[in-house]
C-alpha cells in the first residue's frame, strides 16, 4: 500500500463526502460530453446522463457509507503496522543500549521485586484479618498485677464470667505438651493447649470434620477428647476419614478425637491438640495465686474496648477488694487478638518496610536519571526524526513504547525477585513471625509498585518529546554533541542524584545502627561457655512418673549412663534452660528477715538442677560450694544463687548460710534451702534483658517431670545424639527425645528476630549504596561524554589530564556531600523510629554516622573517578572537532 | 432500465469490474464504457451499482484508489487492482466458467 511509503493524511467526513461528490461529477460530465459528442443537445445530454446512471441519491450515501468504513480500516491497519514498528524500532534501540537496558531492568527490578515481596509479608502478618468471626470483637487479656503483667488464675475465670456484662463469654487457655503415643511409632510429643469448652465459639471457628468442644466437656468427670490440628491430621494420621471417634494414647490416657480443625484457621497458632481445660473443685477454691493461664473473651454486641476496659478495671479492683491477700491491685486489660499477636513485631515490620519503600524510591529516582541522560544523548536523534517528518505525536509513541518496554521487563524481572526473594523471607524469617507461613504474593502490591515504576519511567522518559519542535534547528547543528545549553535537566539530574545519596545514607545509617546493634548483642558474655555443649529435651509422663521419687530414680539412672558415652564430660539435668523462651518464677522469703505481705515478697528465677549443671555449662562457681551430688529428699537442704541474686537481695550482707523459703509448696512441705554456694550470673531470659537473679535448688530435691538435659563433651555435639537417644531408650522405649540441639542453637535462636532485621534492612542499604553510585556514575559519565569538547579546549591551553580528572571527582564529591549532608538530617529525624531496635547504640551514633560517610565518598569518588579518568585521556584535536 | 437488458446477478458485476481493471488503471467512468463495448450493450449496466461495486471492492482490499488526472486533464479517481483482487478475479473466473458450462450442457442438444 502506497500509504506505507507516503502518508496521507486521514480523510475526515467531510473530505470524504467531497471526493465521492467529485468522481461522481466527473462521472456525469464525461457521460454528457460523450453524449453530446453523438449528437445530442446538452440538456438532454445531462438528462440522459442522469438517467443512465441510476438512483443518484442512493448511491451517494451508499460510497459514503462504504468509504468510511474503509478509511476506519486503513487506519487500524496503520496503527497495527506503526506498533509493530515501534515495538521493534525499540526493541532495536534498547539492544543497541545494553548497558543502559540492564541497568535500567535491574533497578526496577530491585525496586518492584524487594517492595512486593517485603508488602506481602507485612500483608500476610500485620494486615490480614485473622480468620475468625468478626475478629475485631476477640479480645485477649493482659493480667497485670500490682502493676506488673502476668498471667491468670483458675478462680479468675469465674470471676469474670460471673461479674462483666461487657464480655459476652471468656475462655482460658493454657500451653500443655502431649505425649502421643501410637502402636508401631516413636513417641511424640505434641505442642498442646487445654482451653476452655467455649473456646472455639468464641473464635466462631468450626471444626472440619466432627465437632468442637461442647458445654461441659470442660468439667471434672467428663469424658477425655480431643481436637486434632489439620498438621497432625495429615502427619500423624495420615489423614485418616475415620478418625473422629477413634480413641489415640496422650499423656498415658485413652482420648478419643472428636474433631479436626480447619487449616490456617485455629488458635494458637502453633497448637497441635486441643485438649478441655478442667479445673477441680479444689484448684477453683485454693489456686487463686497460681498463675500460668491466659484469657481470650468476645465483646458483647454493641460494646467497644473502652468501656470493656473500663468495666474490667472496676471489675479487677473489686477483686482487689475482696482478696487483699493476692492483689494490691489487680486489672485486666482487653487488646484485640490481632494486636495481641502481632504486638512486637509491628514495629520492626515497619521499619523494613519504610527501608524498603526508600529503596523503591531510589529506584525510581535512579530510573528516571538514566532516562533523562538518555534523554539527552537523543536530541539530536529526535531531532532528525522531526526534521524527516516524523509527527510530534508519532515520536510520543515511540518513546511510550520503549518506556512501557522497559517497564514490562523490569516488572517481569521483578516478579520473579519478588517470588524468590519471598521464599528467601520466609527461609530467613525467625519463628517469631507469625502467620508469615500463609504470606502469598499480593498481586495488589505487585500492580502498584508497577503503575508507580512504569509511571516515573513515562514521566521522564517523555522529557524528550517536551522538547521537541522548540528548537530542532539547533539541536541538528549541536549534532551527536547534543545541546549543550541545557543547564535546566542537568540540574534536575544533580538533583536527583543528591536525593539518591541522601535516601542511600539514611538507609546505610539505620541498616549500620542494626548491625552495630546485632553485634554488640553477639558481644554479651551470656554467662555460660555456649561452645561443646548438646541439649535435649524429655517430658516424663505424669502416668508412670507420677511422684517425684519416679522421677528422681529416673534421671539418677540417666545421668550415669550419659557420662559413660564416649566423647561426654559432663551429663546434667535442669529444668530450664537458658535463652529458651521459658523461665519459673517464685516469691520467697529469707529466714531471719521480719516478714513482708506476700505481695510484696521477692521473687527470683528458680531452677532445678542436678550439681553437674554448672559445671557442664561453665557457670563459675564464685564463693562457698556446689550442693552435694547425693543431696536427696531427706538430706539438708541446700541451695545455689546467682551474683545478682545476691546484690539485690543481700547487698550488704553475708548471704552465705542463710535459710531461703520458696513460694513452692509440695505434700505440706515448702521448698527451699541454705545458701551454700554463689555463681556467676547468665542471661536467662535474653541477651539484651537485665541479667534476673536465680535461684539453684537440687533436683533430688525438687524433681520436675520436664527435663533439659545438658551434655558437655569433647567432641562435636551433634555426633552424640544418636547414642545420648540410645542411653535414653534403653531406661524408658516410651519416653520421645525432641529439641535436640547445641547450646549454640540456642543463642542463635534467641537473636534470630534481631538477625533477621538486621539482614534485611542491610541488604537493602547495600542495594541502595549500589543504585546511587549507579546514579551518580551515570551522571558523571554523560556530563564528561558532553563536555569533551570543552576538556579538549582545556587540554589544549596547557591543563593536565590530572587537573581535569581532579575536577571531574571533585563535581561527583560535591554532589555526594550534599546529599551526604541531607541524608544525616534526615536520618537524625527518622531513625528514632528505630529507637526499641536498637541495642547498646544511640539512635544518633557517630561512629555509624562518620562510616556511612566515608563510605560514600570514596563509593563516589570511584564512580566519578572511572569516567574522570576518560576526561583525561581525551584527545584534544578529536574533541575540539566533535564529530 | 432497458426491456431487452439482461439483470445483473448479485456479485457478476464485481467481476466484470475486476476483469475490467485487469489492464492497468482505470477511472469510474473508463470502467463503465468498457463494460458497455465489451457486453456489446447485451448487458446494460446502471452506473449507480458500478460504483458501488467499485467502492466495495476498495473496502475489501480487492482495488486500490487514488486521484490522478484524466485523459482531458481533470482529477479523477482511478482504479488499481491489488494482489489479493487478482486472486479472487482468478477464482470468481473459474466459477463463472464451471457455471456457464454447466448451464449450456443443460441447454445443448445431446
Amino acid at each position: 500500500m502506497n500509504r506505507r511509503f507516503f502518508r496521507l493524511p486521514w480523510r475526515t467526513r467531510h473530505q470524504i463526502g467531497a471526493d465521492v461528490d467529485e468522481e461522481l461529477r466527473f462521472h456525469l460530465d464525461m457521460r454528457a460530453a460523450e453524449l453530446r459528442s453523438l449528437g445530442m443537445p446538452p440538456d438532454a445530454a445531462r438528462v440522459e446522463a442522469m438517467r443512465q446512471f441510476g438512483d443518484f441519491e442512493d448511491a451517494r450515501r451508499y460510497l459514503n457509507a462504504v468509504d468510511r468504513s474503509t478509511e476506519a480500516a486503513h487506519q487500524r491497519a496503520e496503527l497495527m503496522t506503526d506498533l509493530r514498528q515501534d515495538f521493534v524500532y525499540a526493541l532495536r534501540k534498547l539492544a543497541a543500549a545494553p548497558a543502559f537496558t540492564v541497568t535500567v531492568v535491574l533497578t526496577l527490578a530491585l525496586g518492584i521485586g524487594a517492595n512486593t515481596a517485603i508488602f506481602s509479608v507485612v500483608h500476610a502478618v500485620l494486615l490480614q484479618p485473622l480468620p475468625f468471626v468478626q475478629p475485631d470483637r476477640v479480645m485477649r487479656f493482659r493480667f497485670v498485677y500490682n502493676g506488673a503483667a502476668d498471667a491468670g488464675a483458675a478462680p479468675e475465670l469465674n470471676d469474670f464470667r460471673s461479674r462483666s456484662h461487657t464480655i459476652e463469654r471468656f475462655a482460658m487457655y493454657g500451653g500443655k505438651s502431649m505425649n502421643l503415643v501410637r502402636g508401631g511409632a516413636d513417641p511424640e510429643l505434641l505442642t498442646g493447649v487445654s482451653v476452655s469448652a467455649n473456646w472455639f465459639r468464641i473464635l466462631g471457628v468450626s471444626a472440619a470434620r466432627g465437632r468442637t468442644f461442647a458445654d461441659g466437656e470442660d468439667l471434672e468427670g467428663a469424658p477425655h477428647v480431643a481436637i486434632l490440628s489439620d498438621a497432625v491430621w495429615r502427619r500423624d494420621f495420615n489423614a485418616d476419614p475415620a478418625i473422629v471417634g477413634r480413641a489415640i494414647r496422650l499423656n498415658g490416657n485413652d482420648v478419643t478425637v472428636i474433631g479436626v480443625m480447619p487449616r490456617d484457621r485455629a488458635y494458637p497458632l502453633a497448637a497441635e491438640i486441643w485438649v478441655p481445660l478442667v479445673f477441680t473443685a479444689s484448684e477453683m477454691a485454693n489456686s487463686r495465686g497460681s498463675r500460668y493461664l491466659n484469657m481470650i473473651g468476645r465483646l458483647a454486641p454493641g460494646v467497644t474496648v473502652t468501656q470493656a476496659e473500663r468495666e474490667l478495671s472496676q471489675i479487677g479492683a473489686s477483686l482487689a477488694a475482696e482478696y487483699p491477700k493476692y492483689y494490691r491491685s489487680f486489672a485486666i486489660q482487653p487488646l484485640p487478638l490481632q494486636t495481641a499477636i502481632v504486638g512486637d513485631i509491628e514495629q520492626p515490620l515497619l521499619v523494613i518496610m519504610g527501608a524498603v519503600a526508600f529503596v523503591l524510591l531510589i529506584a525510581c529516582a535512579n530510573v528516571a536519571n538514566l532516562l533523562l541522560v538518555r534523554a539527552s544523548a537523543r536530541e539530536s536523534e529526535m531531532a532528525v526524526r522531526a526534521a524527516l517528518g516524523a509527527g510530534r505525536s508519532r515520536l510520543v509513541r515511540q518513546l511510550v513504547t520503549e518506556t512501557m518496554l522497559l517497564s514490562l521487563f523490569g516488572a517481569l524481572a521483578g516478579l520473579l525477585l519478588a517470588r524468590s526473594g519471598m521464599s528467601a523471607l520466609l527461609r530467613l524469617a525467625p519463628g517469631s513471625l507469625p502467620r508469615v507461613t500463609s504470606a502469598r504474593l499480593d498481586p495488589m502490591t505487585l500492580g502498584l509498585t508497577m503503575t508507580l515504576a512504569v509511571v516515573t519511567g513515562l514521566a521522564f522518559g517523555l522529557i524528550p518529546a517536551t522538547q521537541l519542535g522548540k528548537d530542532v534547528a539547533s539541536a541538528l547543528r549541536a549534532g551527536s554533541r547534543g545541546i549543550r545549553s541545557r543547564h535546566v535537566t542537568a540540574r534536575t539530574r544533580g538533583g536527583i542524584v543528591v536525593a539518591e545519596v541522601a535516601l542511600a545514607v539514611t538507609l546505610l545509617v539505620g541498616a549500620g545502627l542494626l548491625l552495630r546493634s546485632f553485634e554488640r548483642l553477639l558481644s554479651i558474655d551470656p554467662g555460660f561457655r555456649v561452645d561443646s555443649v548438646l541439649t535435649f529435651r524429655v517430658s516424663l509422663p505424669a502416668r508412670s512418673y507420677d511422684s517425684d521419687t519416679a522421677q528422681r530414680t529416673f534421671v539418677d539412672a540417666l545421668t550415669p549412663r550419659l557420662e559413660a558415652l564416649p566423647g561426654v564430660r559432663q551429663a546434667a539435668v535442669v529444668s530450664v534452660l537458658p535463652l529458651d523462651g521459658s523461665d519459673l518464677t517464685l516469691s520467697f522469703a529469707i529466714r531471719g528477715r521480719p516478714p513482708v505481705p506476700p505481695q510484696e515478697e521477692p521473687a527470683s528465677e528458680v531452677l532445678s538442677a542436678t550439681p553437674e549443671f554448672f559445671g557442664a555449662m561453665g557457670i563459675p562457681l564464685v564463693r562457698g560450694h556446689l550442693y552435694a551430688r547425693d543431696a536427696r529428699a531427706g538430706t539438708p537442704k541446700e541451695i545455689v544463687v546467682s551474683r545478682e541474686f545476691v546484690r539485690r537481695f543481700f547487698p550488704n550482707e553475708e548471704p552465705l548460710g542463710r535459710y531461703v523459703d520458696l513460694g513452692w509448696y509440695v505434700d505440706g512441705d515448702r521448698r527451699g534451702g541454705t545458701i551454700v554456694g554463689v555463681v556467676g550470673d547468665v542471661k536467662q531470659i535474653a541477651l539484651d534483658q537485665d541479667t534476673p537473679p536465680m535461684l539453684y535448688i537440687p533436683y533430688a530435691q525438687a524433681p520436675q517431670p520436664n527435663l533439659r538435659v545438658v551434655l558437655r563433651t569433647n567432641v562435636a555435639p551433634g555426633s552424640l545424639t544418636k547414642p545420648a537417644q540410645v542411653a535414653l531408650r534403653e531406661i524408658d522405649r516410651e519416653l520421645p527425645v525432641f529439641a535436640i540441639r547445641t547450646l549454640g542453637e540456642y543463642v542463635t535462636k534467641s537473636v534470630g528476630p534481631q538477625r533477621f532485621y538486621a539482614t534485611l534492612v542491610t541488604v537493602f542499604a547495600a542495594v541502595a549504596l549500589a543504585l546511587a553510585a549507579i546514579g551518580l556514575y551515570g551522571v558523571i559519565a554523560y556530563a564528561v561524554s558532553q563536555r569533551a569538547h570543552e576538556m579538549g579546549v582545556r587540554l589544549a591551553l596547557g591543563a593536565t589530564g590530572r587537573r581535569l580528572a581532579a575536577m571531574v571527582v571533585g563535581e561527583g564529591l560535591t554532589l555526594t556531600i550534599g546529599g551526604v549532608l541531607i541524608g544525616i538530617v534526615v536520618s537524625a529525624s527518622v531513625s528514632h523510629v528505630m529507637g526499641s531496635l536498637l541495642f547498646g547504640v544511640r539512635a544518633l551514633d557517630p561512629i555509624t554516622i562518620s562510616a556511612v560517610a566515608t563510605l560514600l565518598l570514596l563509593v563516589a569518588a570511584v564512580a566519578s573517578y572511572v569516567p574522570a579518568r576518560r576526561a583525561a585521556r581525551v584527545d584534544p584535536l578529536v574533541a575540539m572537532r566533535g564529530d | 432500465m432497458a426491456s431487452d437488458s439482461l439483470d445483473l446477478l448479485q456479485g457478476t458485476l464485481d467481476v466484470l469490474v475486476l476483469r475490467a481493471l485487469v489492464w492497468g488503471e482505470m477511472h469510474g467512468y473508463a470502467v463503465s464504457r468498457w463494460i458497455r463495448q465489451r457486453t456489446d450493450g447485451v448487458i446494460e449496466i446502471e452506473d449507480a451499482p458500478l460504483y458501488k461495486s467499485l467502492h466495495r471492492l476498495e473496502r475489501a482490499a480487492c482495488i486500490e484508489a487514488s486521484w490522478g488526472l484524466s485523459e482531458n486533464n481533470r482529477r479523477a479517481r482511478f482504479y488499481k487492482l491489488t494482489s489479493a483482487g487478482r486472486r479472487t478475479l482468478r477464482d470468481e473466473e473459474r466459477a463463472w466458467r464451471r457455471y456457464a458450462e454447466a448451464v449450456f450442457k443443460v441447454l445443448e442438444p445431446a
